[in-house]
């Protein structure tokens, strides 16, 4: 229990850093000082400022906002994707079953990484394509979670007997096999969360993600390793908000699996 | 040739097809053909026309499908666009610095992760069990390439044991491989953590089985019941160490990148920005074919490791 609060806490505060961003921001994360560059840590400037003066907190913030976002977004894409088509193969079954299984082992043959920079090259840079592109390439977990848990529970004997009642195909799968395995997923798409946060960092930071002068806390890194050693606050800052996050939502998952465990 | 082989032989042979076959269309929807990014801004329409006719893009789908199989087996992965020099030669040049990358990790992981995984099992709740969910959690939440950078401040700026970037102009010697140990444990520490995790799971679970109680239960010292329950235990981890060691091809891009290494991580990377399409072609089967070839290694060492998974199921 204890860690499921300590994730949620942190979640909270991080959360709500970045959607109270705009007030909490001491600057304009956007606007430019060419009089104050590469600023040391100071009570004006929390974390400094980068190449271009600007404050590295107020990007922080800022990033965090879009980071956040993002992972999110691919995270509710990347369930919804390998889940209807799970559900799909799971409940139409034959060929439709062994056409999408065989796609999605395909898909899992390649090195996660590699996947979502392939997607991105071919999409190329943005907030939507990376999202879009973690979304195809976390989908196979979910496809072959969905797809094992509806067939084990079509083979139930309460789902038969609501055959039996009449229940359709739909029926059965979205009242009655679903609402028993949510549970498992959403254990699932919190350690999801905490992985794309990090990928979408890996990417901005790349410059293959969220394209400048957004900030998201990769390409703030991105920036901050350019003058590493002049200014290491802006790049030790940002990161701590990311691992915050991160951690946050593997807790949150950690948490809830016990939660669950407790339950059956 | 036993049975169970042959079915895993086959299935080998047809994941490759399906991967290498994706690559193939993937790489056709990149936006802009290789021909218009080869004519240049002014080529004209003539001009891109003669190079796609020249470079075999004019021809049928199928054509260039039964074309792409056929280099593939000469190893002829086309000439690099930019470079303009065959893509094979450009990534043997490459390969030893990832290689020897991916090498020094994996082996730190393997080290790290298998002892601590195990130290945490034998001893659950114990201060070394504690001490490794610590490294784990931490481990496994921050960004690899921002590890990176805490190493290069530490290490290289204030201590100044390794250089800040890069490889000296003689490239990879054994000298200059003393500034792959940074990168190296970039690399090995997220990847040491997984492997502990799971390490440790395989060890509760194993010292709750019969034969561990009747060995106790005989007087077997503490040490020797470790030995079994480890030699029982490591065989169920061979399928992440091999997930681990096929994804260290294209694992250490942005480690490459944070320490400017030219290897195969940095060659995808400026093949992606300027469009070198057979060069990101060429990394993307390299790495996908090591991938797919090690896991199906490890599937096979499983099996003759453990008899009972031959059974078909």
């Amino acid at each position: 229990m204890s860690r499921a609060w300590i994730g949620l806490a942190l979640f909270v505060l991080v959360a709500g850093s970045a959607v109270l961003a705009m007030w909490l921001s001491p600057h304009d994360p956007l606007a430019p000082n060419y009089r104050n560059l590469y600023a040391g840590v100071s009570g004006e400037h929390p974390l400094g400022t980068d190449g271009l003066g600007r404050d590295v907190l107020s990007r922080s913030l800022a990033g965090g906002r879009v980071s956040l976002t993002i992972a999110l977004a691919a995270t509710a894409l990347t369930m919804a994707l390998g889940g209807v088509l799970g559900l799909l193969a799971a409940g139409i079954g034959g060929l439709t079953d062994t056409v999408l299984s065989r796609f999605f082992d395909a898909l899992l043959a390649f090195p996660g990484f590699l996947l979502i920079l392939l997607v991105v090259a071919i999409l190329g840079g943005g907030s939507l394509q990376t999202v879009l592109a973690m979304g195809v390439a976390g989908s196979p977990i979910y496809f072959r979670l969905t797809r094992a848990f509806a067939r084990a529970e079509l083979k139930s004997e309460y789902v038969t007997a609501a055959r039996a009642l009449g229940a359709t195909r739909v029926r059965q799968l979205w009242r009655h096999a679903v609402p028993n395995f949510l549970g498992s997923l959403a254990v699932q798409g919190a350690s999801t969360a905490a992985t794309f946060l990090l990928v979408e960092a890996s990417l901005s930071y790349l410059g293959l993600g969220v394209p400048l002068p957004t900030p998201s806390w990769g390409n703030v890194l991105q920036d901050a390793r350019s003058y590493l050693t002049r200014q290491p606050w802006a790049a030790v800052g940002p990161g701590l908000f990311l691992a915050a996050a991160s951690l946050s939502f593997q807790f949150l998952s950690d948490g809830l699996r016990d939660l669950l465990d407790r339950r059956d | 040739m036993p049975r169970y082989l042959l079915t895993q032989g086959v299935s080998f042979v047809v994941t490759l097809w399906a991967v290498l076959t994706l690559v193939f269309f993937a790489v056709r929807a990149l936006p802009g053909d290789a021909a218009t990014i080869m004519g240049g801004l002014d080529a004209t329409e003539e001009q891109v026309q003669t190079l796609r006719e020249r470079i075999g893009l004019a021809r049928s789908v199928p054509a260039q499908y039964a074309a792409y199989f056929g280099g593939l087996l000469q190893a002829d992965l086309g000439d690099s666009l930019r470079e303009r020099r065959p893509v094979t030669n450009v990534l043997i040049e490459r390969l030893p610095v990832t290689l020897t990358l991916a090498g020094m990790a994996f082996l730190l992981s393997l080290v790290l992760g298998l002892g601590l995984g195990v130290l945490a099992g034998l001893r659950p709740g114990g201060p070394a069990d504690r001490a490794t969910l610590l490294f784990t959690t931490v481990a496994l939440a921050i960004p690899e390439f921002w590890f990176g950078f805490l190493l290069i401040l530490l290490f290289a700026v204030n201590l100044g044991w390794f250089p800040v970037l890069g490889l000296p102009p003689s490239g990879l010697t054994l000298a200059s491989s003393w500034n792959l140990i940074l990168p190296a444990v970039t690399l090995a520490i997220p990847r040491a953590a997984q492997l502990a995790r799971l390490a440790r799971a395989r060890v509760l679970e194993e010292r709750r089985s019969d034969y561990v109680r009747t060995a106790r239960s005989k007087g077997l010292l503490p040490a020797a019941v470790g030995r079994h329950i480890a030699s029982n235990a490591l065989p169920g981890v061979l399928p992440l160490l091999a997930l681990e060691l096929g994804g260290l091809l294209t694992g250490t891009i942005v480690v490459e990148q944070v320490f400017g290494l030219p290897g195969l991580g940095l060659t995808i990377l400026g093949g992606i920005s300027a469009r070198d399409y057979p060069v990101v072609q060429g990394v993307t089967i390299l790495a996908v074919t090591v991938y797919v070839l090690v896991n199906w290694l490890a599937d096979m060492l499983q099996l003759v490791a453990d008899p009972r998974l031959r059974a078909p199921t």
